[in-house]
C-alpha cells in the first residue's frame, strides 16, 4: 500500500512516516506544502491520503476538494488541530472519509489508516479472505487452511495488495506504485522475487495454487 | 434578592417615613393654626361682647335729681349675665369719690383697684374669667343746661371664658379628626405611589438577573428606558455590560487561541516518542529521537514563554498589573536590543544602522523596551534578504514624545496580511512551520506592551521592497 501525507511540521511528517511505514509496511510519500501534495496526487495512485489542513501555499480544504473534483476516490484523513463542530462537518462534506484532532495517538492513525485502506477497496473486516486464504490486516499474520504461514515483510506486503483486489489482473507496475514510494523504478525486477517467495509458501502442502501468472499482463490472486 | 437586614438602607422605607412624618406635620400645624385662628376670632367677639355689657351698665350710672354732680347706680335695670351658671360681676369706680357700686355676685373679700391692664384673664373659684377695665367713661345721662362739671368712671367687667374654651376646643376636635382621616387616605396613596414609582427598579434588577456569560444583552422594556432617573444607571450598567463582554471574549479568545497553538508542538512531540516505542529500536535511534523530543519541548517552553509575556503585558495594559517604572534611556535601549540579535544577524549577514539623537529619556521598564526592539529587529533581519541591512533610528517626535523607527529592505508583507500583522497568532502563510521561526506572537507582544505605555505603532510595507514599523512614544510628563 502506499500513502501520501501532507503535512508541513517536518519533525511530525517524519514520525507519521516513520510510524506507518514501520507498522503497517506502507509506503509514504511525504509532502510539505498544499502545491506539492495536490502535484503528488495527482501524478501517483496511493492507497489513501493523510492530510493536514494548515498548509502554505494552499490549504487542505481547497487541496481536498482539487482532488475529489478530479474525480478521485482515494480514501482521505484529515489530521488537523481543528476539532469545532462545523469544520468536522465542512470536511465531511468537501469528500474526507475520516479525520483525527491533533495531537493524536499514532496507533490511532494507524488503524485509521488501515481501516480507511480496507474500506476504499470494499472490505471493511480486518482479516480479509480469498478461498481458504486469511490475511489478518491488525496484526499482519496470514494463515492457509489454519495452517500458520510466516512471511516476510515485502512478501506480506505484495500478499496484502493482491488479496485487496482478489481476482484482478494486477500488474507489475500497479504493485510497484502501491508498495514503494515514488523512486519505485529502480525495484521493478524485485516483484518477481517476492511473488515466488510467496507461491513457494503459500502452495506448499495445498493441492491449489493461489497466485498465478498471466504471462506479459500481471498477477492473479484466485482460489 | 437579599431582604432589607441589618445594614441595608431602605429607599421605600425612608420615602414612607417622610410622608408619614411631613403628612403628621401638616396636620399639627393646621391643628395649631386652626386652634389659634379660632380663639383669636372667638376671644374678639368675647370682648366686643363684654364692651357691649360694660357699656350698657356705665348707661346704668346716673346723676341724681339734686343737680349738684353726683351720681347713683341704677340697680334695678342691671342687665342679666351671659352665662347664668357662672355669672357675669363688674364694678364701677367715679373718679371723683371712689368705688361707686359692685355687682351683686361680687365675690366675696375680693378686693381691686380701679387702675390696671385694659384687658386680662383672672380666675376666680376655679372659673376663667376676661376682664374689661373701661377708664374714664363719662356720665352719659347728663342733661342740656346742668352746669355742673361733669363726672367720670371707671368700669371692670368681668365675664366667664367657659364658652370660649368650649369652643376652641370644639374646633381642635374637629380639625383632628379630619386630618386623622385625611391621613387615612393620604398615607396609603402615598405608600401606593412609592411602590409604584419603585417598580421600574425592581424591574431593572430581575433584567440584570438574567445577564450571564451566555447572554451579555441587558434587555429593558421601552418603560423603563424612557424613565429619566434610571437613565445614568441603565446607561453605566450598558457600557460595564459591553466593556465586560468584550473582556471575555477577548479571554475567551486568547484560551482557545493558545489551547490550539500549543496541540501542534505537543503532538510533534507525542509523535516522537511513540514513533520511538514501536517498536525496539537500537541505542542510536533512542538517542536522536530523545534529542528530538528535547528540541520539541523547548520550541513549547518557547511558545509557552511568550504567551505568558503577552498575558502579561496585556494585563498590564488592562491596569491589572501596578510597576514601579524608572526614568530610561530609550536610545540605550536600542542599542542593548541591537547586540542581543547580533548573533541572528551576522548568522544572515546582515548589517544592523542605528541613527541616534542623544539619549531620549522615558519612564519604562527596560526589559519591555528591549522586548519590543527586539520583535521588531527580529523580523526586520528575518525577512532581509542575505546581505541585506536593517536601520534603526531613534529620535523626536514634532509635538513632543519619543519616535523609534525600524526599517527592512526584505519581502515586504502583503496588503492582504497588512490588517491582521499585530493580531494574536497570525502567521502569512497559514502554516504552523518552524521553518519561517515564529509563533505569531512577537508583534501582538509589541503592540501591547506599546499601548500599555501610552505610544502607537504603525506599519508601512511595500511587497518586495521592505517595511518600515514606527512606534511612538509619549512625552516622559504624560505618564
Amino acid at each position: 500500500m502506499r500513502v501520501l501525507l501532507v503535512e508541513d511540521e517536518p519533525r511530525l511528517a517524519e514520525n507519521v512516516a516513520r510510524s506507518l511505514r514501520e507498522g503497517a509496511g506502507y509506503a509514504v510519500d511525504v509532502a510539505h506544502d498544499g502545491q506539492e501534495g495536490l502535484f503528488m496526487a495527482e501524478s501517483n495512485e496511493y492507497d489513501a491520503v493523510l492530510l493536514d489542513l494548515m498548509l502554505p501555499q494552499m490549504d487542505g480544504m481547497q487541496l481536498l476538494r482539487r482532488i475529489r473534483q478530479a474525480g478521485q476516490r482515494t480514501p482521505v484523513l484529515i489530521v488537523t488541530v481543528r476539532d469545532e463542530k462545523e469544520s468536522v462537518v465542512a470536511l465531511l462534506n468537501a469528500g474526507a472519509d475520516d479525520y483525527l484532532t491533533k495531537p493524536f495517538d499514532l496507533g490511532e492513525l494507524l488503524a485509521r489508516t488501515k481501516a480507511l485502506i480496507r474500506r476504499g477497496k470494499g472490505d471493511p473486516s480486518p482479516v480479509l479472505a480469498v478461498g481458504d486464504l486469511e490475511l489478518n490486516t491488525v496484526d499482519r499474520s496470514v494463515r492457509r487452511g489454519g495452517r500458520s504461514i510466516k512471511l516476510t515483510a515485502m512478501e506480506y506486503r505484495v500478499l496484502e495488495y493482491l488479496v485487496h483486489r482478489p481476482r484482478a489482473v494486477v500488474s507489475k507496475t500497479e504493485l510497484l506504485e502501491h508498495l514503494y514510494d515514488y523512486n519505485w523504478e529502480k525495484f521493478s525486477n524485485v516483484i518477481e522475487v517476492y511473488i515466488s517467495g510467496l507461491r513457494r509458501k503459500l502452495d506448499d502442502g495445498s493441492a491449489r495454487q493461489l497466485i498465478h501468472t498471466l504471462r506479459g499482463q500481471g498477477y492473479i490472486l484466485q482460489d | 434578592m437579599a431582604g432589607p437586614g441589618a445594614g441595608h438602607k431602605s429607599i421605600k422605607g425612608w420615602l414612607i417615613m417622610i410622608v408619614v412624618l411631613s403628612q403628621t406635620l401638616l396636620a399639627a400645624g393646621l391643628l395649631v393654626a386652626g386652634i389659634l385662628y379660632t380663639r383669636r376670632q372667638a376671644l374678639s367677639t368675647l370682648d366686643g361682647r363684654i364692651q357691649a355689657r360694660a357699656m350698657s351698665v356705665a348707661a346704668l350710672v346716673r346723676y341724681t335729681e339734686a343737680g349738684d354732680g353726683t351720681v347713683y347706680f341704677d340697680d334695678s335695670l342691671a342687665p342679666p349675665s351671659l352665662d347664668p351658671y357662672h355669672p357675669d360681676w363688674f364694678a364701677i369706680w367715679t373718679d371723683k369719690s371712689g368705688l361707686l357700686t359692685r355687682s351683686k355676685n361680687w365675690p366675696a373679700g375680693f378686693e381691686m383697684a380701679p387702675t390696671g391692664p385694659d384687658r386680662w384673664y383672672l380666675k376666680l373659684a376655679n372659673v376663667r374669667y376676661r376682664g374689661l377695665r373701661l377708664a374714664r367713661v363719662s356720665v352719659l345721662d347728663r342733661e342740656e343746661g346742668d352746669t355742673f362739671h361733669p363726672q367720670t368712671m371707671t368700669i371692670v367687667y368681668a365675664s366667664p371664658t367657659v364658652q370660649l374654651d368650649q369652643q376652641v376646643q370644639q374646633s381642635a376636635l374637629y380639625i383632628a379628626l379630619s386630618s386623622l382621616l385625611l391621613l387615612t387616605v393620604t398615607v396609603p396613596l402615598a405608600l401606593w405611589g412609592i411602590r409604584r414609582g419603585l417598580l421600574p427598579l425592581q424591574e431593572l434588577a430581575q433584567k440584570a438577573a438574567l445577564v450571564s456569560t451566555d447572554n451579555w444583552e441587558l434587555r429593558l422594556p421601552e418603560e423603563i428606558q424612557r424613565i429619566k432617573e434610571l437613565l445614568p444607571l441603565t446607561e453605566s450598567m450598558g457600557t460595564m455590560l459591553s466593556r465586560l463582554h468584550h473582556a471575555f471574549d477577548q479571554q475567551g479568545e486568547f484560551l482557545g487561541n493558545t489551547a490550539h497553538e500549543l496541540k501542534t508542538p505537543v503532538a510533534v512531540l507525542k509523535s516522537t516518542l511513540q514513533s520511538l516505542m514501536q517498536r525496539p529500536r537500537v541505542l542510536e535511534e533512542y538517542r536522536t529521537g530523545i534529542e528530538d523530543s528535547l528540541e520539541d519541548l523547548e520550541r513549547l517552553e518557547q511558545l509557552l514563554q511568550r504567551i505568558l509575556r503577552l498575558a502579561r503585558a496585556e494585563q498590564w495594559a488592562q491596569g491589572a498589573l501596578r510597576r514601579d517604572l524608572q526614568v530610561i534611556d530609550i536610545t540605550s535601549t536600542c542599542e542593548d536590543a541591537i547586540e542581543r540579535i547580533r548573533a541572528l544577524a551576522e548568522n544572515r549577514n546582515t548589517t544592523v544602522h542605528l541613527s541616534k539623537n542623544g539619549p531620549v529619556p522615558f519612564r519604562a521598564d527596560p526589559e519591555d523596551l528591549q522586548l519590543v526592539w527586539i520583535n521588531l529587529l527580529e523580523n526586520a533581519v528575518r525577512y532581509s534578504p542575505p546581505g541585506g541591512s536593517v536601520e534603526v533610528a531613534v529620535g523626536w517626535r514634532n509635538g513632543g514624545g519619543a519616535q523609534v523607527t525600524v526599517e527592512d529592505h526584505g519581502i515586504g508583507i502583503a496588503p492582504a496580511h497588512l490588517p491582521h500583522i499585530f493580531e494574536r497568532f497570525y502567521r502569512g502563510d497559514a502554516s504552523r512551520n518552524r521553518a519561517t521561526g515564529g509563533f505569531g506572537l512577537g508583534l501582538a507582544i509589541v503592540k501591547t506592551l506599546v499601548e500599555a505605555y501610552g505610544g502607537t505603532i504603525t506599519v508601512d510595507s511595500n511587497a518586495g521592497k521592505g517595511t518600515r514599523m514606527t512606534v511612538t512614544l509619549p512625552a516622559v510628563s504624560d505618564r
